[in-house]
């Protein structure tokens, strides 16, 4: 069951990837620790059998990368601007996750994205950190979930 | 140029309202991002948003026209998706009006709209394309 939504989430960020920005040239990997101290954090709650959240984390230059590709400008700042455009990177993303799992008989649902990173402090019995490469640079995926 | 040809779906009636919608999201996407002040840009933020409220509205109708007319099995899923921006566009104006005109606001419209409106070319009308070519109807216009 965790594989299978761990999955869906690498799945949809790579789709994302190629039907946006036209690139397919994607690896992941997972990873211990994130090394990024500059990042927007975005976290999608699970609940339901599965408790907990994905977070995405998504590096400064990935960030304007991205932006600045879309719209053909250049952006210098992580701004208003640019965080809205990358939540709703993260909202789509989502929303094929739902769609891909929408046939699955797994009970928990997938909350809509909010921005920020929720507290380290919780304790969780599984947890998973995937890192993925693209040309525009790096995106985390950290899974972490408890069973209830 | 916020246009791309990788975002052409060989659908020439499609095609050529995708390129004038861009052209019009463009124009109030250079505005709002000019380095002007918000005072000295603002009477032409309000008429780029309102010049693309109007087309986007205008180009979901001719689109929904194009899906009724090949057949589009997915037409009221896709009609539903339309209606939502719509939406969403109409509440951004009115809370935009409400607050005074607030910056941060229209920033925040700004780069959900970027997002929102490639995903939903690339992807979404993508699907129109593709049955059009399957159907052997991509050439129908308007
Ligand atoms: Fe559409």
């Amino acid at each position: 069951m965790v594989d299978k939504l761990y999955k869906a989430f690498v799945d949809a960020t790579y789709n994302v990837f190629n039907l946006m920005f036209n690139i397919s040239d994607i690896s992941d990997h997972p990873i211990d620790e994130f090394a990024c101290d500059n990042e927007l954090d975005i976290s999608v709650g699970i609940v339901g059998e599965l408790q907990g959240e994905v977070i995405y984390r998504f590096p400064v230059v990935t960030s304007l990368n991205m932006v600045n590709i879309m719209s053909g400008m250049e952006f210098e700042d992580v701004d208003i601007f640019v965080t809205s455009a990358i939540s709703e990177i993260a909202n789509i993303i989502s929303g094929n996750v739902i769609t891909a799992l929408s046939d699955n008989v797994f009970r928990y649902d997938i909350l809509p994205p909010v921005l920020g990173k929720p507290s380290d402090a919780k304790e969780y019995e599984i947890e998973e950190n995937c890192c993925i490469c693209t040309s525009l640079g790096e995106i985390c995926l950290d899974v972490r979930l408890n069973r209830a | 140029m916020l246009w791309k040809d990788i975002y052409e779906l060989g659908v020439p009636a499609i095609d050529a309202q995708h390129k004038e919608l861009f052209s019009r999201v463009e124009a109030f996407l250079q505005v709002l991002r000019s380095k002007e002040s918000w005072e000295e840009k603002l009477p032409k933020i309000n008429e780029t948003l309102e010049f693309m409220k109007g087309y986007v509205v205008e180009h979901f109708h001719d689109e929904e026209e194009y899906q009724k007319k090949i057949n589009y099995p997915k037409y009221e899923a896709h009609k539903q998706v339309h209606i939502g921006m719509v939406d969403y566009v109409l509440e951004v104006s009115k809370q935009f009006e409400e607050s005074d005109n607030n910056e941060n606001l229209m920033q925040q419209f700004g780069g959900k709209l970027l997002s929102w409106l490639i995903n939903h070319v690339a992807a979404e009308d993508q699907q129109i394309a593709d049955y059009a070519k399957k159907e052997g109807v991509s050439g129908n216009g308007r």
